[in-house]
Parts: C-alpha cells; structure tokens; sequence
C-alpha cells in the first residue's frame, strides 16, 4: 500500500458544532471563500487548514444532522476552540445546543475555548443586513446584563412567538442575553470559574454567513486566543514520552511482509 | 464528474475455481508477490500464480496458472487466509481454528512441540504490518476469540505460535485491525483503539454492529480507516482524532481499502472510488455479488463469490489527463498535487509543470485569463506555445516547434473562437498584457526576439500606445519580421524607430522625412518635422546631419535651425565645426544670422570673426529695411535695437569695417556714435549726438554706457566733455553747426546743459564747472546742481571725518589690546606711593614708567624738565 501521503500538520484545531441548518458551512465558507454560497447538507464532515501567521489551524465543519452525531465527539477529540453555532431566528437550535452538543466537547482539549455564534443575525437585525464586517459590539450594554443575578435554569422556556412558526416574519427568537446565558452554563458544565475564564460579552457572537457580517471577527478573535494553546501544544509535544515511529523508522517497518517472490 | 482512475480486471475466471459447481463459493482471498490463494466455501484452498501480461496497446491484462489446490479436510468454509512470506506459511482460519499451512504444498505444518500450531475458538485474526517484535522471522496476529470479550496477540513463528499478551474488552469485539501497539476494535455498539501494551483505550464513535457490518482497515501509520454510521469512512488515528474529512459511501458497504490518494469501497453492486485529496467521488464501477476487496501491496483485488478481478489503477498521469480532457482543471491539479510524495522530485516537477500549462490553456480557451496566466506563470510555459496559437505573430525565423504531445487541442486562435472577434480581440489583449508581463522575467531567456517581436505586431495592430514605448527602451524586436507588419498598419515612425534602434539611422530618417512630408500617412506623431529635427540634432552621425538638414532648414529654417544650435554641447560627442557651419548655411540667410546669434549671444563665443558677421549681417538687414519703401517701422526698430545692443555690448567685431559700411548712411548715426565710442572718439561721438542728432538723451546715456567699465574720473572726463559740447555750441560763431543752427537752437544746448547738470550733478568736478559756465546764468537755474554740489562736499567732508575718527579709534582699541597682551595691570590705590615725591596717589591719572611703576604726573614732568637730556619712554594710561 502506498504510504497515506502526510499532510502539513495542524497546530491546533477548531470545531463547529450545532444543529443541522444554523449556517456551519456557510459561516466557514464565507470565512474562507469571501462568499456566501449554496450548500447541501454536510455529511459526516468537512474540514479546512488555515495558515495564521506561521501556524496552521485546522478548522473542522461538522455535520448537524442527528445521524452523525455520533461522530462528533471525535471531531472534538483535541480541539482547542469550539464554535457552538445556533440559528437567531430558531430557539431550538440553542436548546439543541445544551442537550445534544455540549456534551461532545468532553474530548476535546482540557485548556478548550468556547464562542456561542448565534448566525443568520441579517434576518432580525438591520445592522447586520450590509456590514461585510463590522464590530459592532456595544459593550456597555452587555456590562449591565452581566452584573444582573440570573437564575440559571438548564434550559430556559422559548418565548412564545407564534409569528416564527407561522413563517411570516423571522423574529428573533434568541437573544445575545439568551447566549450569554448559556455561555455562563457551559462554563457550569466545564466546571471552570467565571472569573478565571475568558468573558461571555466576549465570546458571544452574533454574525451573518450571507453578509458576512462579524464573521471574520468570529475567526479572527479565536484564532487569536488559542496562540496560547498551540505554544502549549508544541512544548508539550517536545516533551511527550511518545516515540516517534516517524523519526525512528528504519529498515525494520516492512519485516513482516517482506516478501521473497 | 468521473475520473476513470481504476479498471476492473479479471484475474481468476470461474472455469477455473469451481467450473459448473454452482454451490462453490469464494470465502477468502490472499495474495502475495504473484501468488494468489483462494479459500472456498467446500474447504478448499486454491493456489494460482498470476501472471501480469500487458498487450501492444499497454492494455493491462492477467494470466492466471494452477498450481495447486488442497482440501483441509474440515468441511467448513475457509474463513480466512493470510500469508507470511518470511515464514513461507499461510495462516489460515477455519471452523474457529487458526493453523498453518506450508504456502508451496499448501500441507499442514505440524508442531514442533507436537500439541500443533493450532489457536481455536477463534472468531477473526489480524496480522500486524507495523510489528513492535524486531524479529523478522515472526509475525504479530490479533486474534478475537468467539467467546471471550478478550484480544489475544500471537507471534506466530515457522512452526509455532505463541500467546505474549491478553487483553480484555468492554464488549464483544467483532473485527480488529492493529498497527504497532495500537488495536483498532469494532465492538457491538462502538469503535474503540485499544492500546494492548498500556491497556489504554480511547472510544472513536458509535455504530451498531448488528445493523451493518463494521470494517476496520488499517490505511496506514496509526491511522485507520472505518465504516460509520450514515455510511461514512470515517478515519481515525491511534489517538482517536480524525485527520481528514470523512468520504461518503453507501450504507451497504462490504469492504474498503485505500489506494492512495482514493479510498475504494465496495458495496452489493458497486464499486466506489473516492478521493482522499477532496472527498469527492471520482468513480463508480458496476459490480455484482461483490463478496471481497482487499488491498494487497498496494494491489486491490476483488472478488464475486464465483471469480477474482484486479482493480488495476490507471496512471496517474493518465487520469490526470483524463480529467483536464472533460476541463475538470482544479482536480487534476489537486490530483498532481496530491501525489506529489508518490513521485521522485524530479519527474514530479516536470509533471506538475506539464499539467499547470495544460490547465492554463483550458483555461485560456474559456477565457479564464486570470487563471490561465496564473497557471502558465507557475508552470513556467515557454510564451511562443502560447504565441504560437496567434496566426503570423512568431517571427518567420524563429525555430520554435510546438512541444509534443499537445498542450492543448487548439490549432490556433480562430479554431478557437469559431469566428468569434470579440473572442479574437480579448485574447489578444491578454496576449498583449501576458507578454508585457513576462518578457522581463527569465521565461522569456532564450526567446526574447519572439516575444518582442510578437508583441510589437500585436501592439501595432491593435493600435496600442505600448508600441511606442516598447522601440524606444530596450527591445528585441526583428526588424525583417517588423518592416512589412509595421508598413501594413502604417506606423512608419514606429517603424523609423525600430530602424534607428538597429543602427539604420539613415533609414529612419529617409521614412520620417516622407511622412512628414505627406508621401506616407502615419498620424502618430503630428510635431513629426520637430521630432526629426531633435533627432538631428542629437544625432552622432555628421554625415546624417549634413545630409538632412538642408530639408529641415527648408522646411522651417527657424526650427530647423535647432539642429546646430540645440546640440548637446559634452565633449565625447561628435561636435561640428562653426566654421563649416556658417559656410553651409551660406544659402539659408536668416538660419545663418540664428546661427550667428546662438553663438556670439548664447554661447558667448569670444571670436572677432563671428561677431564682425554677426554684426554685418545685423547691419545688411537694417540698411535692407531702410531702402524698403514703405518702412515697416516695427521691423526696423526691433532689427536695429539688436544691431545696437551688439555694438554696444561686444567689443570684439571690427569697428572700422562697420563704420566704413555705414559712413554713407545718415540714419544709423546713434549706431555711427557708438562705433566711435567704441573706438574711444567720444568727442566725434558726441558731436553726432548732439549737433546732428539733437538726442541729449542718448548722449547721456552714451557717457554713462562709454565710462560704465571704467573709473569715476573718466566718467568726469566724458560727463565734462559733454557739457563743454553743450556750451561750445552755445558760443555763437566758434561752431559750425551752432552757426547753422538758429538761436531757438542754442536754447535748446541751454537747456540741455542745465538739465545735465542738475541731473548728474554728483559726477561733475564743482569748481570747475562753475568756471566753465557762463556768467549770465541764474542762480536759481542751477540750484539743483549747486545744492547737490554743496552736498556732496559736505558729505564728502563728513564721510572723511568719520573715517579719521574710526581709524583713531582703532588704533586706541590696538593699542589697548595689545597692552593687555604684554603686561599686567598696574596698581594705583591711595596707599600706595609715587616712587619719584614718595607722596600718594590722589587721582587716578599716573604715568607708567619702565616697567611698570605709576609715579604723578608732575612728578615725571618735573623729573623730565629738570634732566633735558634724558629721553623717557612713557606709557600713559588709565588704571583703576
């Protein structure tokens, strides 16, 4: 058999988890193409290398639909950042965020950073409509829900919107609040302190795959933070007690097959 | 969207297995080297040699011989068959037991030990390819028992086999792979890797076992490649991450197997091929009762429950072209690109070249220009592949042949565009933007002259401004070629350039000249005369320059002229003689006095002979604009204020050739009274002046320009000299013309005398004026003269005093200085003494004597009052 060819070796990983239709492959081909196009349904999955300065991160779109969920867990396996994506305009796709998703980021790296993205904010938000990309935070506002005591239920009611299941019109059905919120539950389920952890007003997103809007910010913002986690990595690697078969290869590999005909 | 990237060739027919014996089946295949065993369903094992047999059209076939087949004698099927070549063995699973058989007689080996080389209750067995034991006379098997939730690794020696290590597992395992250390197991209801040295295990993912059968295949290093739910392959590595996107197979898959860069798959009627590069399925083959695929060395061999089949793949270059051939460019390149490490670097560069420039052209022809230069650019494409589609644009001596086989299918560029001009325009705007791009990078070493060449057509056809622009910076243009492209499009001065950058000056201008003189039409430049004449002008070739420009000066002998005066003035280039010059011009009267002039006025060269000429020609002109009738009094007086300015102002023409020229003339005599200035006659001078031409202006400003390099004194002669004319002519009877003149006439020397006075009065000697004018004049009438006088005595007395002041006071300032420099103060105090009255001091003011001691004044007086004879030297200073 032919040696599997190697590939340039990813420093770190990045995942896109969420449920089937929220935009995971929209939001990575609008981050990597500058475009919005068409897609299918992912199956299984998908994944993109991205040179960052002089690392690659290796971007990992996964598929949504309930018969590969199973899979995800393995695609998380070692990641350094996580994308939890929802859909605006779609309560359920955070809910499904917290019953089905959030438990297969148990693999991945124990340093792991967490973005809630909530995508198809040009559907209920104005600003979003024409900004290719704009950082459009206010962070004030975001200070003020923060420092408000909230209950934290495991998963909060939907707010009735009869409008949305109509079709009409696409309210928006989850807000940043609503994100934040789970934002602050993950690092409940993570067993990690608010304090010590990155902030929620910073890893919550609302971005538009079709506009393009926050979404290189989305990108750029992780990338940025898990630096830290491939300096990690690569000392850990020089370290690690593992042989490298790779280095130590010699003439011995091929001894059982050795054939004399 | 399919490559065709294997073919399905039969390797073993049915005649040859079972023959007409319909309820034999295939179980289990093993190939090794050449060498093919067949375990059957009736517990048989079939030995074939298998033979490679390629036609004369490189169609690949195989040839299949008998050797051997044995029965085991257990009336089971044959589950599995594995070789060990080192040990000549073939291990072989049946009714639950692993035993070996030799791989020649296909004979039972018996043990050593005697108990028998014999594992039962085996389910499945796997062997090693990446063993961890460095004995190459064993082999490592995973074995999974059909009742134990355990792994067993055996090392299997020539005629034992031998338990090292046991290891358990959550559930029932029901297919193995392993690589190194590492177990990849497909339990129940999961995968999972199982490291059986550590006992370490890392769950993959789930899948249910009883709804589809799992595959577990090792592909590699610690990678591993399994069927997932939905019907993925999914791979995994030893540490349960996932290193390349999964491929999407049908749910029904039998067997996979990778051969690089595709994993192939087979289900119950297909077999699929995907890539590993994109995950996109490239192929599918139809194939029913598909029973068994399985890779072996890299050999994927397939099998029906009747017969065996090769999937034999294709070259890759084939499939390569096959892909550019449907224009499927980005796959072929990811398909070169991607077996990059399959192919020595070398013939890889070659190859990957060769596939960028064919892609470059598909893309070229669906006018993908940005694409197709970026591709012809890293393929590094010789340009004239790409020239050479354009009819007529490689030089007829350039040797370029078109490489073989074919870059593209194109046969030029009207096949391309099926008479299209649109189309026909656009790609020669790309041609012209491509060439431009690269006939300054190294792609174009070695064909210069055809890229040149072929872009100076196109430029000239499409009327592009680079045409230009390409001649005059460094080029290598054909010029044979060029003529009859550029004459047909009729850019005759482009095509003067291309002549003068190939030496062919004379040619160059032979064709300017008949456009400029209407014979050709080419509206390129308008100001071609003036080009022309520049182009004389800087010329290095005097024979040239003599030979042209007589037509320049024909033409317009102002701007003609240019091409003796504006020559670049250094002295490695070839100068002309002035001399010669002015002879040749001889004929052309006004670009000989423009010629003068730019010497004897620009050049300010100091030489009697041209300034005489100048001034002569000067001369000729102003006398020939008198004799016209009527005056033209604008011309006259512009010619003659250049003739005066040349009088006045050089000193080097012969004053008496002039002046004999002009003694007739009763006009010129301003100019008559400077050639007597010049000849320092300023009495004769003045005398025409003011007696024949009654301009006391211009005898003014005769005296100032006479005495103007001169010293004050002589200024006061001539200013003297001038007044004694005025009042000489007041006189009556001493002078002729003031006898002529009637009285109203020595009013006006009056007059002019006062005016002059009062005017310049400062130049004047006072006393001596005074002396010279007549008693009856008016104080009041010379008041400005007298007042400036008195003045300027005055003044002249003050400034004197002033000076005599300064220097005294300079001369104290030195004297200072200078005491300073040699001694030290001197000490006066009421205490002290006088050394000469011994009284003290009472008032600052002492007399120092030698060396330095202060004594009264009256001391020294009396002292020197009372010894006469004696000489003191005495410094007199103040101390304080």
């Amino acid at each position: 058999m032919p040696e599997a060819s190697k590939m340039k070796k990813p420093d770190v990983k990045v995942v896109l988890l969420g449920d089937m239709n929220v935009g995971k492959t929209s939001l990575l081909h609008r981050y990597t193409e500058r475009r919005f196009k068409d897609t299918i349904s992912t199956v299984g999955g998908a994944f993109f290398l991205k040179q960052w300065g002089p690392y690659n991160i290796s971007i990992w779109d996964t598929a949504g639909r309930e018969q590969f969920h199973g899979l995800g867990s393995m695609y998380c396996r070692g990641a350094s950042a996580v994308i939890l994506t929802y859909d605006v305009t779609n309560w359920q796709s955070l809910a499904e965020l917290e019953e089905r998703f959030l438990s297969l980021t148990d693999t991945a790296h124990h340093g792991c950073i967490y973005a809630v993205v909530g995508n198809k904010a040009d559907l209920t938000d104005s600003k979003a409509q024409l900004s290719q990309d704009s950082d459009g935070v206010s962070e004030d506002q975001i200070q003020e829900e923060m420092t408000k005591p909230q209950v934290l239920s495991a998963c909060p009611t939907p707010p009735a919107s009869p409008a949305s299941l109509s079709g009409m019109s696409l309210n928006k059905q989850v807000t940043r609040e609503d994100a934040m919120a789970f934002y602050g539950r993950i690092l409940r389920y993570k067993g990690l302190e608010e304090k010590g952890s990155l902030p929620a007003e910073k890893m919550c997103f609302e971005t538009s795959a079709k506009t393009g809007y926050n979404v290189d910010t989305l990108f750029e913002t992780l990338f940025d933070l898990v630096l830290p986690s491939i300096l990690r990595n690569r000392n850990e690697n020089l370290q690690s007690p593992t042989v490298d078969l790779e280095e130590c290869r010699g003439a011995g590999s091929k001894r059982a097959r050795s054939t004399c005909c | 969207m399919s490559v065709k990237a294997f073919e399905l060739v039969p390797a073993v027919e049915r005649d040859l297995l079972m023959g007409d014996k319909a309820r034999i089946n295939i179980e289990c295949i093993e190939c090794c080297g050449k060498h093919l065993y067949v375990g059957t369903n009736d517990c048989f094992i079939h030995h074939f040699l298998l033979d490679e047999v390629t036609s004369a059209k490189g169609k690949l076939s195989y040839s299949s011989q008998k050797l051997l087949h044995k029965y085991l004698g257990l009336k089971k099927p044959v589950a599995e068959l594995r070789a060990a070549s080192a040990l000549e063995r073939l291990i072989v699973l049946c009714d639950g037991i692993v035993f070996l058989v030799d791989m020649v007689t296909l004979e039972t080996v018996p043990s050593a030990a005697g108990g028998g080389a014999k594992i039962r209750g085996v389910a499945a067995f796997c062997i090693n390819e990446n063993p961890v034991n460095g004995d190459p006379f064993c082999v490592e098997m995973g074995i999974l028992s059909s009742k134990r939730r355990t792994v067993q690794i055996f090392m299997v020696y020539e005629d034992r086999v031998q338990l090292v290590k046991e290891v358990g597992t959550p559930e029932q395992p029901c297919a193995v792979s392993v690589d190194g250390y590492f177990l990849c197991l497909a339990l129940a209801t999961q995968y999972m890797i199982l490291n059986y040295n550590t006992g370490a295990s890392q769950d993959l993912f789930p899948y249910n076992s009883e709804e589809r059968r799992p595959i577990v295949k090792r592909i590699g290093r610690e990678e591993f490649l399994l069927a997932a739910p939905g019907g993925l392959g999914m791979f995994a590595n030893a540490e349960g991450v996932s290193q390349r996107a999964p491929v999407n197979w049908s749910e029904s898959v039998i067997g996979a197997a990778v051969c690089f860069p595709y994993v192939v798959a087979l289900d119950e009627s297909f077999i699929t091929i995907h890539s590993m590069l994109d995950q996109q399925l490239k192929q599918t083959l139809s194939f029913r009762d598909g029973h068994i695929l399985q890779d072996f060395e890299g050999k994927v061999i397939l099998a029906s429950t009747k017969a065996v089949y090769v999937l034999v793949p294709l070259p890759l270059e084939r499939q390569i072209q096959d892909l550019l051939a449907s224009h499927r460019v980005e796959e072929a390149l990811i398909l070169t690109e991607g077996a990059q490490r399959n192919i020595p670097k070398d013939k890889f560069q070659i190859l990957h070249k060769r596939i960028l420039q064919q892609a470059g052209f598909i893309q070229f022809g669906q006018l993908q220009f940005l694409e197709a230069s970026e591709h012809f650019r890293k393929g590094q494409l010789d340009v004239r592949e790409l020239i050479s589609l354009y009819p007529l644009l490689l030089p007829t001596s350039s040797s370029f042949t078109r490489c073989h086989p074919p870059l593209h299918e194109f046969a030029d560029l009207n096949h391309l565009a099926q008479g299209d001009k649109d189309k026909v325009l656009r790609c020669k705007k790309f041609l012209i933007s491509y060439l431009g791009e690269v006939r300054s990078t190294e792609v174009a070493n070695g064909c210069r002259e055809d890229v040149d060449t072929a872009l100076l057509k196109l430029y000239a056809e499409q009327d592009h401004d680079s045409l230009l622009d390409l001649l005059a910076s460094d080029n290598a243009c054909l010029l044979a070629d060029s003529i009859p492209w550029l004459e047909k499009y009729h850019k005759y001065f482009a095509l003067g350039l291309l002549y003068h950058y190939n030496g062919q000056d004379s040619a160059a201008l032979q064709l300017w000249i008949r456009v400029a003189d209407g014979d050709l039409q080419d509206p390129t430049r308008s100001d071609l005369y003036e080009y022309v004449v520049d182009f004389l002008c800087s010329c290095s070739n005097l024979d040239l320059v003599w030979q042209y420009a007589d037509w320049a000066l024909q033409k317009d002998p102002t701007i003609g002229i240019h091409i003796f005066t504006k020559r670049p003035v250094s002295k490695d280039w070839p100068q002309l003689n002035s001399d010669d010059v002015i002879s040749y011009l001889g004929k052309h009267v006004q670009a000989q006095l423009l010629y003068l002039e730019y010497l004897v006025l620009e050049r300010r060269i100091q030489k009697e002979k041209f300034h005489t000429h100048l001034a002569v020609l000067y001369l000729e002109r102003v006398t020939m604009l008198l004799s016209q009738s009527p005056i033209d009094e604008a011309q006259l007086s512009s010619a003659r204020d250049r003739l005066q300015a040349l009088l006045r102002e050089s000193n080097l023409y012969r004053v008496q050739i002039l002046l004999g020229k002009m003694e007739n003339c009763e006009q010129l005599l301003l100019e008559r009274a400077t050639l007597h200035g010049k000849l320092e006659e300023h009495d004769k001078a003045l005398h025409i002046l003011v007696h024949k031409l009654r301009d006391f202006r211009s005898a003014e400003a005769f005296c100032i320009w006479a005495s103007s390099c001169r010293d004050s004194a002589y200024q006061q002669q001539l200013f003297h000299l001038l007044l004694g004319v005025y009042l000489d002519g007041n006189r009556p009877g001493k002078s002729q013309a003031a006898a002529a003149a009637a009285g109203g006439d020595s009013g006006d020397l009056e007059m002019a005398a006062v005016d002059l006075l009062n005017r310049h009065g400062e130049v004047f000697d006072a006393v001596r004026v005074l002396r010279m004018l007549p008693e009856g004049w008016s104080l009041q009438l010379l008041r400005p003269f007298l007042g400036r006088a008195v003045r300027a005595s005055v003044h002249a007395c003050r400034t004197s005093q002033i000076a005599l002041g300064l220097a005294n006071s300079e001369n104290l300032q030195l004297l200072h200085d200078r005491l300073k420099e040699r001694k030290k103060p001197i000490f006066v105090s009421e205490k002290k003494g006088c050394h000469l009255c011994h009284n003290t001091f009472s008032e600052p003011d002492v007399v120092c004597l030698p060396g330095g001691v202060p004594v009264h004044t009256q001391c020294v007086a009396q002292r020197v009052r009372d010894s006469p004879t004696k000489r003191l030297l005495t410094n007199s200073t103040n101390h304080t």
